[in-house]
């Protein structure tokens, strides 16, 4: 397999009245060909901001300052405006969280799929007309034919999230951005929704990124994973190793307050003390110190490289430097991932 | 890194780096965003001005607002004044009387008239026993070497066609209308008119809106269809209408009449806005709670549903006081408004129209007064809607 | 032209809309004229009072057309039937004039005012507003804002008379009174123009940015849509629905121009009658032109519904679909 998408420390600040907010502090990932990958994270962490960033939709007064995203070897950091809008729809495509609002109130959805289609494809009206209703039906909705000349106002939640895929997919991109697809939604709905997802990735071999902060999501649907605290990447790991054995004290802490097991032994939901860093100001260090069960001095005093626990997991935190004190199995390592 | 560094941290030490910003009151957070809005600043500033110059102006002026001079009707308030003695100036009117006047610009008399020649467009003036020549035929004049000159001054076998200069009217610094009555205590007065009027009009509006409005809000069901309805057939043609009908109808020109007048047409704009307010507030805890407890239905009106909305309440008050303004401004230039002598804007205005070519300080001062009140009113109620939106909160 | 017919099967919804939008019109004209047949019924010296003091061409006129000895619900009814044959009377003080005469000498008149000043709010307007909000907060956008702000406070006879004064007393470029050369028309347009026009303005800035921060502008955006057809198409089409609820109402009350800007004007249009007739209490002309000014703004109010179910899917068609 080989890699569709590598972002190398990307940094990405908001200019306000105020000051410049740091959304996004240093991020690095590779994604390949087919694979799904998930980012998790509470709100304000950053995850939101980052996949906007790698297509350009970052509006003023935000910017990325720093970093390069390289699509298919392509850099797309800097690139003109034109040919960002080329790419989006086409190559990557994104959906957003809430469905209710994510679609024109004014056209009808069959038009408003059909005007992607045509911006980035070479084929006639009547045919584009027609795979909009292939690709309504592809997504599970019913009596395509007569729905495609609806409005979204008379679409469900649901409909109208299956819509916007229908949408997203209509060029057949390379990489589709999820940014928490299923929040707004029924729990059942969220299920076939994932189901509509893990779908097309196996059989166009999209690769897609799906953004959340639901771990039960994360656990379903991705191959790996990346945790996001305070605009920083806290821990990169693959799926099973994410939840085996998860080798940050964030990640860990996320787990203990998710309730999880629903067999027999009843625990208490440990919740993680404190709240989430003010970006205007960050905490100088990791972002996660002040609420951190092991701080240690130097944690406040710089962030943590990324070190590499396995070939596919790594995490920044300096509870893996061989002068810390061993915590309860923290993997002590000396290799540190390049950025 | 030494060892030290990987040393644990004491808990305390922690908590520090965690930033609780202080949380403002409502109020207090409302008060800071407006006072960083400068034209709501201005705004404020100048309605305070306004008010006191309504209360206060016309007790500070040397005259009333009826008091008239025959002598110095129609005088402006900047005066070429053309000098014939040491000591002595005149100032010709635009009807040809001749005014002696002081080197500061203060009015002393009008000149009698001993002369007039209209074919050779001759007039002469006694003062003090010496003749004092004008001649206007220059005005109509079409030599180019005349162009700017109206007339010439001839005293004492001097010809003069330039002034001598220019002065403020000491005697009337906004001019004299045409009774010979003061401008400037006139406006002032008129301010007193139309702030009163807007002012009493608005909250008559408030009281009847409010109630009404939450009245519909909070019942809902068939009452509020009906309330609405009701509101929205009178909505369906422009107020100004029905102001204008009911004062032919009423016939009477009195203040109150205005008032009652406007207050009982415009009150549904605030009883639309009253019962949104009341319809999103409605179904939240603290009502529901109140209800359970057994809170009389007035009592929740005013003492808990009305404070919520006292945002929305406000902004619409404060755009409400210039549109009373106008209204009032209107009616009277129209000739439905307060009665002579009392003086409104509008009233001012009005009469000051046909002298427009010839005085229009007569106009602009009253007019001025006009739009400068509904600049400061709309500057502070654009300021009042922006910082009283929720989604701008911070803090 | 296919979306006519889709419009069209539709329809039974729409009919609905249309129906009750229409029957709702003409129940508040019936309204509006009711109540000005009792108020001058019950004015003194009004067309059906007996104590009148009025020349005796105008009484014998006013005496045939509201029989004063029929019972109430007679003369009411008589009323109500001249006026769906648009007879409104004699008037008072127009001698051997009918108010509807009058009106239509006087309606044309303000009309060419009204549509030209409406061009002008539209033409100007609309495209200032979108360009304050696209460049928001820059330079631009501050200078349209400030003279909109002006504009929508500065009263219309506070424009006309200063506008009269400088460039027809000072500058002497245009004429004093009447609608005689072209340059006539600018000063009206401008004071009749004012306050809609930056409303306008105001409107379509608030409205457009409005619009450009919700969640499909972003949509389309993604989709890579190109940034131009994103505003003008996407934006705009929904940004311009509360300007059309505006401007229905505006034409009818700029159509029938402002009483007191043809008053400064000395303009002989619908409004200056207006003026006249509240002043010298002619009060058949009152209520003649009340209900007219009534009855075309409410079928402006009945246009701006009607395009507003083609501009807004969500009027014409209510009903959900399951999932």
């Amino acid at each position: 397999m080989s890699i569709l998408l590598e972002v190398i420390n990307l940094h990405t600040s908001f200019f306000t009245h105020q000051g410049e907010v740091k959304a996004v502090r240093g991020l690095s990932f590779v994604l390949e060909h087919g694979e799904i990958l998930g980012i998790v994270g509470e709100s304000g962490s950053g995850k939101s901001v980052s996949s906007m960033s790698l297509i350009g939709l970052v509006d003023e007064p935000g910017k990325i300052i720093q970093g390069s995203v390289l699509f298919d070897g392509k850099e797309l950091v800097g690139l003109p405006k034109k040919e960002l809008e080329n790419i989006r729809g086409k190559e990557i495509s994104m959906i957003f969280q809430d469905p209710m609002t994510s679609l024109n109130p004014v056209f009808r959805i069959g038009s408003q799929i059909v005007e992607v289609i045509m911006r980035h494809t070479q084929i006639t009206r009547v045919d584009a007309e027609k795979k909009a209703v292939d690709l309504l039906e592809l997504v599970g909705i019913p009596e395509a034919k007569d729905r495609i000349k609806s409005y979204p106002h008379q679409f469900s939640g649901g409909m109208r999230q299956r819509a916007m895929i229908a949408m997203a997919i209509s060029c057949d991109p390379k990489l589709l951005i999820a940014d928490e697809p299923t929040t707004a939604l029924d729990v059942t709905i969220q299920a076939q929704i994932l189901e509509l997802m893990r779908d097309l990735n196996k059989k166009l071999n999209t690769s897609v990124i799906l953004i959340t902060h639901d771990l039960g999501v994360v656990a379903e649907t991705c191959d790996k994973v990346i945790v996001m605290y305070g605009g920083m990447v806290m821990e990169n790991a693959s799926v099973l190793e994410l939840f085996d054995n998860p080798q940050h004290p964030y990640t860990r802490g996320l787990m203990k307050s998710v309730p999880k097991d629903v067999s027999g032994t009843r625990t208490r939901l440990e919740p993680i003390a404190g709240t989430p860093p003010d970006l205007l100001k960050p905490p100088p260090g990791c972002p996660f110190s002040p609420r951190c069960p092991h701080t240690m001095e130097i944690c406040i005093q710089e962030a943590a490289p990324m070190f590499k626990i396995t070939d596919t997991q790594s995490a920044s935190c300096w509870l893996h430097h061989k002068k810390a004190p061993s915590v309860l199995n923290y993997i002590k390592t000396t290799e540190e991932v390049d950025s | 890194m030494t060892k030290k560094d990987f040393e644990f941290i004491d808990s305390s030490k922690k908590l520090d780096k965690e930033q609780i910003r202080p949380s403002l009151k409502y109020w207090e957070d409302v008060w800071r965003r407006l006072k960083k809005n400068k034209l709501a600043m201005v705004g404020i500033i100048g309605i305070v001005l306004i008010t006191l110059t309504a209360i206060f102006g016309p007790l500070l002026t040397r005259y009333t607002y009826y008091e008239q001079r025959n002598e110095f009707i129609n005088t402006p308030p900047v005066l070429q004044i053309y000098q014939i003695e040491e000591d002595a100036y005149i100032y010709l009117t635009k009807q040809y009387y001749l005014l002696l006047v002081t080197e500061k610009g203060e009015l002393v008399e009008r000149l009698e008239e001993t002369s007039s020649n209209t074919t050779l467009r001759l007039k002469t003036y006694d003062y003090l026993g010496e003749e004092i020549l004008i001649n206007y035929t220059y005005k109509f004049s079409t030599d180019p070497a005349y162009k700017n000159i109206d007339f010439s001054v001839t005293y004492k076998d001097v010809e003069t066609f330039e002034k001598t200069k220019s002065v403020l009217n000491r005697t009337y610094p906004f001019g004299s209308d045409s009774l010979g009555r003061d401008v400037m205590t006139r406006v002032m007065y008129g301010a007193r008119i139309s702030l009163t009027v807007a002012l009493v009009a608005t909250i008559v509006n408030l009281l009847i809106g409010v109630t009404y409005g939450a009245i519909s809000g909070l019942e809902g069901g068939k009452i509020d269809n009906v309330m609405m309805r009701i509101v929205d057939i009178i909505n369906s043609i422009p107020l100004l209408l029905y102001v204008i009908l009911l004062m032919v109808w009423l016939n009477n020109r009195g203040l109150w009449t205005i008032i009652i007048t406007l207050g009982s047409v415009y009150w549904v704009g605030m009883a639309r806005l009253v019962r949104g307010q009341v319809l999103s507030l409605k179904n939240q805890e603290f009502v529901l709670a109140a209800r359970m407890l057994g809170v009389s239905k007035t009592k929740i009106i005013y003492r808990h549903l009305v404070p919520n909305a006292m945002g929305s309440i406000i902004v619409a008050m404060t755009m409400m006081i210039p549109t009373a303004v106008f209204t009032e401004s209107f009616l009277s230039f129209i000739g439905l408004g307060v009665s002579a002598p009392q003086a409104s804007w509008g009233t001012l205005a009005s009469d000051a129209l046909g002298g427009l070519t010839n005085y229009p300080y007569q106009l602009f001062f009253p007019a001025f007064a006009i739009a400068l009140t509904m600049l400061a009113f709309n500057f502070l109620g654009d300021g009042l809607r922006t910082a009283l939106d929720p989604r701008l909160r911070k803090g | 032209m296919s979306s006519f017919f889709t419009y069209w099967g539709e329809s039974n919804q729409l009919g609905n809309y249309y129906v009750k939008r229409i029957l709702s019109a003409l129940f508040t004209l019936f309204l509006i004229a009711t109540i000005t047949f009792f108020m001058m019924h019950a004015l003194p010296g009004g067309p059906f009072s007996r104590e009148r003091a009025l020349p005796a061409a105008v009484e014998a006129a006013l005496n045939a057309k509201y029989n004063l000895d029929a019972p109430l619900l007679v003369q009411y009814t008589d009323y109500m039937w001249g006026l769906i044959r648009f007879d409104l009377g004699p008037s008072f003080r127009h001698l051997g004039r009918t108010v509807q005469g009058l009106i239509a000498t006087g309606f044309p008149i303000s009309a060419k005012i009204g549509i030209l000043s409406v061009l002008a709010i539209l033409v100007f307007g609309l495209p200032l507003g979108i360009i304050s909000a696209l460049k928001q907060n820059r330079p631009a956008d501050y200078m349209v804002m400030f003279l909109a702000t002006l504009g929508v406070t500065i009263p219309s006879f506070v424009i006309a008379t200063v506008f009269l004064y400088v460039f027809s007393g000072l500058l002497g470029w245009v004429p004093a009174f009447g609608l005689t050369k072209f340059s006539s028309y600018i000063g009206p347009v401008i004071a009749l123009s004012g306050y809609s026009l930056s409303f306008v303005t105001r409107l379509t800035r608030s409205s457009m940015l409005e619009v450009l921060s919700q969640d499909y502008i972003r949509t389309a955006r993604a989709n890579g849509i190109p940034e131009w057809k994103v505003l003008y198409k996407h934006a705009l089409k929904n940004a311009l629905i509360p300007v059309v609820t505006y401007v229905g109402p505006m034409i009818a009350a700029v159509l029938t121009g402002s009483f007191v800007v043809e008053r400064i004007f000395s303009i002989g249009g619908i409004g200056r009658y207006f003026v006249d007739s509240v002043g010298t209490r002619d009060y058949t002309m009152i209520m003649g032109i009340t209900i007219f000014y009534a009855a075309l703004y409410i079928i402006m109010v009945l246009l701006v519904d009607i395009a507003y179910s083609f501009i807004d899917p969500r009027i014409r068609l209510g009903k959900k679909m399951e999932d």
